[in-house]
C-alpha cells in the first residue's frame, strides 16, 4: 500500500448490525478503509452490498454501529462519533453514493453538476469552471445543456460521476457501476475512476461478479451470508 | 332571452358582476395561497417520514376531501356566531370567514393530492440530494421541484373545489353585495330571485375558467411526463 496522503482520512467501522423485517442482512462487521484505497467489494445479489453502502452513506441507519475516525494522519488523533446523528453527518459529510442506476434530477446536465456545488460558497465562474472541468472527463463536454431526461443510461451514469466528483469527497460509492453499460460508456467510466484515484478520493466499487476485470483495486471485500471477508487482491 | 342579455353583461363589462367575478377569484385565491404551503408540508411529511400514525393520517386526510361543504360552512358559522366559541372574533358573514371555510374545503384535497405526488417521486431523489451533500431542507425543495407539476395540479384541483363551492361561503359569508357576494353565492340568489340573466353569466365564467384550468392541468400533466 502507499505511503499515506496527508489528507488521508481513515475510518473504523465496526459492529455494523442490520435487520430488515427480521432478517438479519448485516452480522457484525467490522473494518477499516482509507481514501487511499480502491476498494472491489462483491457478494450475490441481495448479500446486502447497496445496503452497507448506504449505510456508510449516512442514507441507511443501522441497527447498531461503532465509528471511529483519523481525519490528517500526523496528528494521530482518534475521533469517536457515539451518536447516529453525529455519525450520520459525519458519513454524509465524507461519503458520496451512487446508485446503481443513478437519478438526474430534471433540468440539465449543467443543473445536475453542479447541484452540489450550489451550497458551497462558490461564485458563479467557479462553479461554472468546475462544471466544464468535469464534462471534459467524463468525454461529454458538449452536453451540459442537453436535458438530462434526454440521455443514454451510460450517458446519466457518466454525468453522476461526475456531479459526485466536482463536490471531492473523502469515499464515493459506486454500487454496480457497470450494470447497465456499454462497452463505450464502460471504458470511458473506467477514465473517470481512475481520474478519481489520482485526485486521492477513497473508492468502493460493488459488483455481484467476482470477476470485475480491468480496474486495479487494492483490495477486495467479499460480502457473504450477512459476513464479510477480505480477500487477496 | 336571458342568455343573450347574459352575453350583454359579460361583454359590456357590467361593473357588479365583474366586481363578483373579482371577489370570488380574490377569495379562493387567498384560500390556496393560506393553506397549500402547510398542506404540502404535512404531505411531504407523510409520504417521507415514518412515524406510528401515519395511515390513520392519510385515511383521514381521503375522507375529509368528501365532507359536503354545506357542513364545513355550518360548523364554522355556529364556531363563529356571536354566540358561538369564537364569536368575539366577529368574523362571521365576513371575507375572512369565506377564505377560512374554503381553506377547510381545500386543505384535505390539497394533501391527499400532494401526497399521492410526492409519494411517487422517486426515493432516489432524496437521496442523491442528501449525498451530494444537501441540507436537509434544500433537500425537500428539490423533492418539492422534482414534483412540480404533480403540485401544481394538486393546487389547480384545490382552486377548482372551491372557486365554485357554494355551501360553505354562503353560510359564513351571508351573500353580501360589494363584499362576500362571490360567483357560487350570486348564482344561488339571483335565480332564486327569478332572474337569470346575471346566474348565467356567472355560470358561463365558471364553465370557462373549469375548461381552462383543465387545458392548464392536461398541459401540465404533458410536461409532467416529458421529463420523467
Ligand atoms: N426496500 C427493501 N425492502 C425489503 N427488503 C429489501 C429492500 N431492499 C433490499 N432488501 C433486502 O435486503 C437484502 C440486501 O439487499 P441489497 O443490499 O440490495 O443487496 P445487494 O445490493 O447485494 O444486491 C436482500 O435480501 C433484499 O431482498
Ligand atoms: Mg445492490
Amino acid at each position: 500500500m502507499s505511503i499515506l496522503n496527508k489528507q488521508a482520512t481513515i475510518l473504523k467501522l465496526g459492529d455494523i448490525n442490520y435487520k430488515r423485517n427480521k432478517q438479519i442482512i448485516l452480522h457484525n462487521l467490522n473494518f477499516e478503509i482509507s481514501s487511499e484505497n480502491f476498494i472491489l467489494m462483491t457478494g450475490q445479489n441481495g448479500s446486502g452490498k447497496s445496503t452497507l453502502l448506504k449505510i456508510m452513506a449516512g442514507l441507511l441507519k443501522p441497527d447498531s454501529f461503532d465509528l471511529s475516525y483519523k481525519q490528517c494522519v500526523q496528528t494521530n488523533s482518534i475521533e469517536k462519533k457515539n451518536s447516529w446523528s453525529a455519525a450520520k453527518k459525519f458519513l454524509r459529510q465524507n461519503f458520496c453514493y451512487l446508485h446503481q442506476t443513478p437519478y438526474l434530477f430534471s433540468g440539465t446536465v449543467y443543473d445536475n453538476i453542479a447541484y452540489g456545488l450550489r451550497h458551497q460558497g462558490l461564485s458563479r465562474s467557479e462553479i461554472s469552471h468546475k462544471v466544464s472541468e468535469a464534462l471534459k472527463i467524463i468525454a461529454l463536454p458538449h452536453l451540459g445543456n442537453r436535458n438530462s431526461y434526454a440521455l443514454s443510461g451510460g450517458e446519466k451514469q457518466r454525468v453522476a460521476i461526475a456531479r459526485s466528483w466536482v463536490i471531492h469527497p473523502a469515499f464515493i460509492l459506486l454500487d454496480e457501476p457497470f450494470a447497465n453499460m456499454d462497452k463505450h460508456s464502460r471504458n470511458s467510466a473506467y477514465d473517470i475512476i481512475n481520474q478519481l484515484k489520482e485526485d486521492n478520493i477513497g473508492i468502493i466499487l460493488t459488483s455481484h461478479d467476482p470477476h470485475s476485470g480491468e480496474l486495479d483495486f487494492n483490495r477486495h471485500m467479499h460480502l457473504h451470508q450477512g459476513g464479510m471477508i477480505e480477500k487477496q487482491a | 332571452m336571458a342568455t343573450l342579455q347574459a352575453l350583454n353583461l359579460l361583454f359590456s363589462g357590467d361593473t357588479e358582476l365583474w366586481e363578483i367575478i373579482f371577489l370570488s377569484f380574490s377569495v379562493s385565491f387567498r384560500a390556496i395561497l393560506f393553506s397549500a404551503p402547510l398542506a404540502i408540508m404535512i404531505a411531504f411529511c407523510l409520504a417521507y417520514l415514518q412515524f406510528p400514525a401515519r395511515r390513520f393520517f392519510i385515511a383521514l386526510f381521503n375522507t375529509a376531501m368528501s365532507i359536503p361543504a354545506v357542513v364545513v360552512g355550518l360548523t364554522l358559522y355556529l364556531l363563529l356566531s356571536r354566540s358561538g366559541p369564537l364569536g368575539d372574533l366577529k368574523l362571521l358573514f365576513t371575507q375572512e370567514a369565506m377564505i377560512i371555510g374554503q381553506m377547510v374545503l381545500c386543505f384535505p384535497l390539497l394533501v391527499a393530492l400532494s401526497h399521492a405526488t410526492l409519494q411517487a417521486v422517486d426515493r432516489r431523489a432524496w437521496e442523491t440530494a442528501i449525498t451530494l451533500g444537501a441540507h436537509p431542507f434544500r433537500a425537500v425543495f428539490t423533492v418539492l421541484k422534482e414534483a412540480r407539476f404533480g403540485l401544481t395540479a394538486a393546487i389547480l384541483a384545490g382552486f377548482g373545489r372551491i372557486i365554485a363551492e357554494v355551501g360553505s361561503s354562503m353560510m359564513v359569508g351571508g351573500n353580501i353585495l360589494h363584499y362576500t357576494r362571490n360567483i357560487p353565492t350570486a348564482i344561488a340568489l339571483e335565480t332564486s330571485k327569478g332572474s337569470f340573466a346575471q346566474g348565467i353569466a356567472l355560470g358561463i365564467v365558471l364553465l370557462l375558467m373549469a375548461l381552462l384550468l383543465n387545458l392548464f392541468l392536461t398541459y401540465i400533466q404533458g410536461q409532467g411526463e416529458h421529463s420523467l
